[in-house]
């Protein structure tokens, strides 16, 4: 109640400003832009706080408080009252780290105290994601280089601040080790990207030995420049380790949208910064950093095709599976308005997987549904307990009120399935599917955004449509029906839904497939000949015993792919094992290298994670 | 005075009860990483005195596990999310001993025997200390590469170093302290639970996700499967009854309470008076008064003094038990 009245629609520029995404070139005024629009987050969030009432404002905005010099009687008091009931958890103790270092030459001496209380008196936990280590270890690193030489009585967990320290720093090295070797868990996520990136600007910052600033400036640009080259108009499409029910859909409303318009400033911000809350935290350490001129050009420029084949790896997998850690083999195709990006199905992550999409550039992406895929919607006990320490039946039913309200539904388009295989070549996806008869959900949906246009279900069994100026071309293998799309506005409650306007392709048939080939709008006259060049496309399958597809792409390949087997283009097996970490026009990195090369025309910056070496170079 | 010990002294009844009984709960409905902790979590002991749940030690949502060191009860090993924490003194001060690269401590267990060397399941593997927690070392020959989640520790308190292991591919046995593992039991999904009958050293029975019951009666070298249970979905836990050696019973999140009075050869569902769609997360029985507790997820405890035939709500309203643990009571 505070929060709306006092905050007037309006009084946010970024979101009714007019934005371009045409390329500043002007380093300054890019350097000016970068921190105005800092400072508009900023502003807007200690906006919240109307007439100097300071009394409810979260970590985030002291923390600014602090870096900004202002209102510090005002923080002194809030920390001291947030600090009387410490929370658990990487959630909490990232924020907290912030706010002691922006305060401890501000903070009174009570506050500073207090903060170091809760950190003596309440057990933490770790957590049991990658992200949640990733904030967890910063937060005790920087903690105990805070708070060196102190014996075991005054830490939550008994541990010294050097046996704190050595357990933090060894964990980062080892996560930033297998990053930068075999590729990240938790790869292009639409959320947990803030998750990563904030822990590492405040080790960039804060870190007193200068190695690990190094090393946490080095995998921080690694990150964004993987943002930089995936990200379509500044939205992160798919593929996702992790991604949600809302952004799946509306590409653009994620936080990785946040890092975009910060970072590169080519997308619009939503109304009241809308689901970037995590960004305040960014925000507050935003002025330390800026991206390097290669990767801002990456992110800015779609005029020449980009054609990317990288790897990342599946999170840890506890039980149930042979492998310890999938290779998760990603294929990125973007052009100037669409994008098209897949991996090769199967487990990735328990929930929040996005396996593939067609994702279309808008001129304002805010509220609009730019994107069409097709999925098993898979929700299975047994795939949690691979991740989890967990029984069967509690997390399908338990997480639906936790975050993931489509889990257990069959209605759901979010998540990835033992049953899915896919293959990509560039714009062209093929989607096998063979589902056990007796999974819970024996269907595969399709998404069929509200904001596509002419739609058509032709004879032919293909259904024509164009999202922006993108020709579409979805062809479902097996018999379907339509149901309304719905979305889930409380994240918190599986039972509160609202249609809105878009259909699910729905084909409940285990033995199954979806063909999708798209195109640029400036290729074709009309839909019409759209149609006549797919049409026109040699094309046979069949389901039993396994789906199987030969389909002859728009862009001549020949493309084959049975259930089971490894896809073939032109004939030849896709050597997925022959796969870099990186490799493509912006991106490469030889698998186990630990040295990812960026380029982008004539700028070039080599990060090598082995010397701690930032290398810019001018390419001839 | 440590607050495990005061309570123990406050109980009038002390010279009444052999054991203290004891419970890891989660009483956290809802609740997520992160959020502030608003309930009081983590270990209870029974007072017999009052009959009431009395919380010690840290507030923590996610402890498992509890053993104890059979000379000194104030030094007590938990299992969390984070690891394993230690305590010396009763339970007001913990150490978190496990390393970084092990992480979600499923069970603890003390050698009666040798009572300085602790095992700890993890989700990838077995960690056995020689020193009473202080350190930890992987102790997994034998297990397989993939497949040792292991969700269970049994020391067999007949020989020292002797040690049943719940994995995902079975249940494995140690006679060596860790030394070597071998596969004894193979099963196709997870052994949830291996209970060692207090009335027979040589009597074991392991449950498992959807392989369901098994028992030995050399010692846990050869199994069969118990007959009159379901086996298609998991069984959570398995106990015996300190107080009658025909008794057993199971949780089962699928099938609720279900209990033996003939050893094991018969069973019967004891979901009368629990709530509808049982969710058993666990059972436990205390040996002092043979009083049979099920733990329904995130529901009310609930106790039955005639072994299932009828429930009556207890404490701990919204809560998860983990574990229930008794050990006999020190003499001092």
């Amino acid at each position: 109640m505070v929060l709306s009245l006092a905050l007037p629609l309006g009084a946010q520029p970024a979101f009714e400003q007019p934005f371009s995404r045409e390329p500043v070139e002007s380093l300054d005024q890019r350097r000016a832009d970068y921190l105005d629009r800092n400072k508009q987050k900023q502003d807007w969030r200690l906006g919240l706080y109307a007439e100097n009432d300071f009394a409810t404002m979260d970590n985030s905005a002291i923390a600014m408080l602090l870096t900004r010099g202002e209102e510090i009687e005002a923080c002194n008091r809030r920390v001291i009252e947030l600090m009387e009931k410490p929370g658990t958890g990487p959630f909490w103790m990232f924020p907290v780290t912030m706010v002691a270092y922006a305060g401890r030459d501000k903070l009174s001496v009570e506050a500073r105290q207090a903060v170091r209380d809760a950190w003596r008196t309440t057990r933490q936990l770790r957590g049991d994601t990658e992200n949640h280590w990733v904030m967890y270890h910063t937060a005790m690193y920087l903690m105990a280089q805070m708070y060196p030489d102190e014996p075991g009585t005054e830490w939550w967990n008994g541990l010294s601040s050097e046996e704190n320290f050595v357990e933090g720093r060894d964990w980062l090295l080892d996560w930033m080790n297998l990053t930068t070797t075999i590729g990240q868990g938790e790869y292009n996520a639409t959320h947990y990207i803030g998750e990563y990136a904030i822990p590492l600007l405040m080790l960039k910052v804060w870190a007193a030995d200068p190695a690990m600033r190094q090393r946490a400036s080095i995998v921080l640009d690694w990150l964004f420049a993987e943002l930089a080259t995936v990200t379509l108009d500044g939205v992160l499409r798919g593929p996702n380790s992790r991604t949600d029910d809302t952004s799946v859909t509306e590409r653009w409303n994620a936080l990785a949208t946040y890092f975009s318009w910060q970072l590169f400033g080519n997308v619009p911000a939503g109304e009241r910064f809308h689901g970037w809350g995590w960004g305040n935290y960014f925000a507050v350490l935003a002025e330390h950093y800026q991206v390097p001129e290669v990767i801002y050009r990456i992110a800015t420029d779609r005029k020449q095709d980009i054609l990317q084949h990288d790897r990342a790896r599946s999170r840890r997998i506890w039980r149930y599976s042979d492998e310890h850690m999938r290779p998760i083999y990603k294929t990125q195709y973007l052009r100037d308005n669409y994008a098209v990006g897949s991996h090769q199905g199967g487990i990735s992550d328990p929930i929040q997987s996005h396996v593939w999409d067609v994702t279309w550039s808008v001129d304002d992406p805010r509220g609009v549904h730019n994107t069409m895929f097709s999925l098993h919607p898979h929700s299975s006990g047994r795939v949690q307990q691979m991740f989890f320490c967990t029984f069967p039946e509690p997390m399908p039913p338990g997480v639906t009120y936790e975050g993931k309200p489509s889990y257990n539904s069959a209605n759901k388009l979010l998540g990835c399935s033992p049953y899915e295989q896919v293959m990509q070549d560039l714009d062209t996806v093929i989607a096998l599917y063979d589902i056990n008869p007796a999974d819970d959900f024996p269907q595969v949906n399709g998404f069929f955004s509200k904001d596509l246009t002419d739609v058509e279900e032709h004879a032919s069994g293909w259904i024509f449509a164009r999202g922006g100026t993108t020709y579409l071309a979805y062809r479902p293998l097996a018999a379907f029906t339509w149901e309304p799309h719905i979305r889930y506005p409380n994240s918190r409650d599986p039972n509160i839904t609202e249609e809105t306007g878009g259909r699910v392709l729905v084909s409940p048939h285990v033995k199954n497939g979806t063909i999708l080939q798209a195109a640029d709008g400036s290729e074709f006259s009309s839909m019409a000949a759209f149609q006549a060049a797919i049409l026109a496309l040699p094309l046979s399958y069949a389901l039993e015993p396994v789906p199987t597809v030969h389909f002859t792409s728009l862009r001549g390949k020949e493309l084959s792919m049975t259930y089971g087997e490894t896809p073939r283009v032109e004939g030849t097996p896709i050597d997925y094992e022959g796969w870099q970490l990186f490799s493509g026009p912006h991106l490469n990195s030889e698998l186990h290298s630990r040295v990812l090369t960026i380029t982008h025309g004539q700028l070039g910056r080599v990060l090598d994670y082995n010397t701690l070496s930032i290398t810019d170079v001018v390419l001839p | 005075m440590t607050g495990l010990m005061s309570l123990t002294l406050a109980s009038s009844l002390l010279a009444e009860t052999a054991y203290d009984f004891f419970i890891c709960a989660n009483v956290n409905r809802n609740y997520v990483i992160g959020s502030t902790i608003v309930t009081t979590n983590g270990l209870f002991q029974r007072d017999p005195a009052s009959a009431e749940w009395r919380h010690f030690g840290y507030n923590d949502t996610t402890l498992s596990a509890v053993a104890f060191d059979p000379r000194d009860h104030d030094v007590i090993y938990t299992t969390s999310l984070n690891g394993i924490w230690v305590s010396y003194d009763g339970g007001d001060s913990w150490k978190m001993t496990n390393s970084w690269d092990m992480t979600e401590g499923r069970d603890v267990a003390v050698d009666p025997h040798a009572p300085d060397t602790v095992y700890l399941a993890l989700p990838d593997g077995i960690a056995v200390s020689p020193d009473r927690g202080q350190t930890w070392a992987r102790r997994e020959n034998g297990l397989p590469d993939r497949g040792k989640f292991t969700q269970t520790l049994a020391v067999d308190r007949s020989t020292g170093g002797r040690v049943l292991a719940g994995c995902e591919k079975g249940v494995f046995l140690t006679e060596n302290a860790g030394g070597v593992w071998r596969q004894v039991l193979p099963t196709e999904t997870q052994v949830n639970d291996i209970e060692q009958s207090p009335h027979d050293d040589q009597r074991w029975v392991a449950v498992t996700d959807t392989h369901g019951a098994w028992h030995s009666t050399d010692g846990g070298a050869t199994w069969s499967q118990l007959a009159g249970l379901p086996d298609e979905e998991a069984i959570y836990n398995v106990t015996f009854d300190p107080t009658n050696p025909a008794r057993l019973a199971i949780a089962s999140w699928v099938y609720g309470v279900w209990t033996s009075e003939d050893g094991g050869e018969t069973w019967i569902e004891r979901n009368a008076g629990l709530p509808a769609d049982p969710r058993a997360w666990r059972v436990g029985i205390d040996p002092n008064s043979g009083r049979l507790y099920a733990s329904i997820f995130q529901e009310t405890l609930y106790y039955s003094d005639d072994f299932g035939r009828s429930w009556a709500p207890d404490a701990l309203e919204g809560s998860l038990v983990n574990a229930f643990h008794s050990i006999p009571r020190l003499q001092h």
